[in-house]
């Protein structure tokens, strides 16, 4: 295969060119461009930690890529220089993706040039968390003082890439399921900034209540959780709630955990881990036949496992 | 269909095709079941949007870094908007996206059409995998281009 340029692509990221931004992003988010990716992100490393990692999550339809196109503009306006990457889910039948999120935003990114950049999920592949991440770095070297990513709401990149995010809004909205639900899966727990979205209904402020109630059974930390009820549509205390996002930020700044590095790592490890298991079981050909054959002989599904996963991931590659 | 090739080529990376109808067309359901056909051949589909102009879908293109901008038109204006993303790419010396067009487009168009790199130019009715094909096709040579040193 070609070797890429990577030293000029790399300078091209630093001057904050776009082509070589979008360019470097393709490179990393393809695993078997590795080899360039590793050359790049060794080429950009000391450009990089500045940038605030915004995570938006919540459930489906709730108004994340509306949010966060409203988000943008009002950062445009107040001359932060922003970015977006959007989370698609892949189909599990084909692999293929429609790459849905950025038609919310797509007004808001024409009219204030902002680079914004979707993924798709690769479901059970792996390799997501990686290339999020990466591509943060590289937003990071370009010169970005934020990005904004939004996740579809579950899986274990979405965790992942909430481990990372400095601030994470969680989103609701009024209609899209109880709220007991979320405080159950521990989602009051990792927001930072809870936003009840589509004000413009009825029962919104019913939803802000329920949010402000579970947050007051929260043990109390150094920073205050708030609600905050916004229009994704129209814009309303989408102003108020940057402000907030700016408050944080200067919060998470200020007591900054010295083991972001070490988080990192840990996710690309896993990632990575995950990816090539899934990639030696396919080139280990047809499995399920193995299987039939073990179950075949009375063997029992434990024990199958164990000899399967011997063969997947045994010492001889 | 894909040659063993250009299936490694795609192997961790799928094609990427944008999706658009720039300029003054608001017909929209050919749209969508064009892109759920990408996608079920396993691409990573974008569309965008009511109205872009081919400003809009050169910088979106860019953005997203895709291997071919679907270009769709029923109107007929096909010569003067797919000119316009042409020559958008050339001034900005983009040569590794690929740009395929389709509408009604008269024989005589479809010629000058290929001079400036648009290629298929399918009309309505044609069979989803003779399009596809050709995507895939133009996406091989738009990605080989992308990963070549330079
Ligand atoms: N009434 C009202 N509708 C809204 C508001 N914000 C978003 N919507 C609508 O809600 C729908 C979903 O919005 P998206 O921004 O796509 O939501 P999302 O959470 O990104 O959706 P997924 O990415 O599919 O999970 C769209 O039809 C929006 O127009 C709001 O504040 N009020
Ligand atoms: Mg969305």
């Amino acid at each position: 295969m070609s070797r890429l340029n990577i030293d000029g692509l790399a300078k091209g990221i630093i001057a904050g060119d776009i082509p070589s931004i979008s360019r470097g992003i393709s490179i990393v988010e393809d695993h078997s461009q590795n080899y360039a990716s590793s050359e790049l992100m060794k080429k950009i490393y000391d450009r990089t930690g500045r940038i605030h990692i915004i995570g938006v999550t919540g459930p489906p339809g709730v108004g994340k890529s509306s949010l966060i196109g409203m988000l943008a503009a009002e950062m445009s306006k107040r001359k932060q220089k922003t970015s977006i990457i959007a989370v698609d889910a892949s189909s599990p039948f084909t692999g293929g993706t429609l790459l849905g999120n950025r038609i919310r935003m797509q007004d808001s990114i024409n009219q204030n040039s902002i680079f914004m950049r979707s993924l798709a999920s690769r479901g059970f592949k792996g390799g997501l968390s990686s290339a999020a991440l990466s591509t943060i770095k590289i937003l990071d070297a370009a010169g970005y003082e934020s990005v904004i990513v939004e996740t579809v709401g579950s899986g274990q990149a979405d965790i992942d890439i909430m481990k990372i995010a400095h601030t994470i809004l969680v989103l609701h909205a009024p209609g899209l399921g109880d709220i007991v639900q979320s405080i159950k899966a521990g989602i009051m727990e990792i927001g930072d900034l809870f936003v009840v979205n589509k004000i413009d209904r009825q029962e919104a402020f019913l939803a802000i209540k329920d949010i402000e109630d579970s947050l007051a059974m929260l043990p109390s930390g150094t920073w205050t959780k708030k609600v905050i009820g916004v229009n994704s549509l129209t814009g309303e205390h989408v102003g108020e709630l940057m402000d907030e996002i700016t408050r944080h930020r200067e919060y998470y700044f200020k007591n900054r955990p010295d083991d972001e590095g070490i988080r990192e790592m840990s996710i690309y490890i896993e990632d990575e881990m995950r990816r090539i298991i899934n990639e030696r079981s396919r080139q280990k050909g047809d499995l399920h036949r193995e299987m039939k054959k073990l179950m075949s002989r009375g063997i029992d599904p434990f024990n199958g496992a164990l000899k399967i996963v011997d063969k997947i991931i045994g010492t001889e590659v | 269909m894909a040659d063993g090739k250009s299936l490694s080529l795609f192997k961790d990376k799928p094609i990427k095709v944008l999706l658009a109808k720039p300029g003054i067309d608001g017909h929209d359901r050919g749209m969508f079941v064009l892109a759920k056909a990408f996608r079920d051949a396993g691409m990573d589909v974008l569309y965008a949007g009511l109205l872009p102009t081919p400003e809009e879908v050169i910088d979106t293109a860019v953005n997203e870094d895709v291997d071919v901008i679907a270009l769709s038109l029923l109107n007929g204006a096909h010569l003067t908007v797919f000119k316009k993303v042409s020559d958008l790419l050339k001034a900005r010396k983009i040569d590794d996206i690929a740009v395929v067009g389709g509408g009604t487009i008269p024989d005589g168009d479809k010629i000058k059409l290929e001079k400036m790199g648009i290629s298929g130019n399918y009309g309505p009715g044609t069979p989803l995998a003779t399009i596809i094909a050709h995507v895939t096709q133009r996406a091989a040579d738009a990605r080989r281009k992308k990963l070549a040193d330079r």
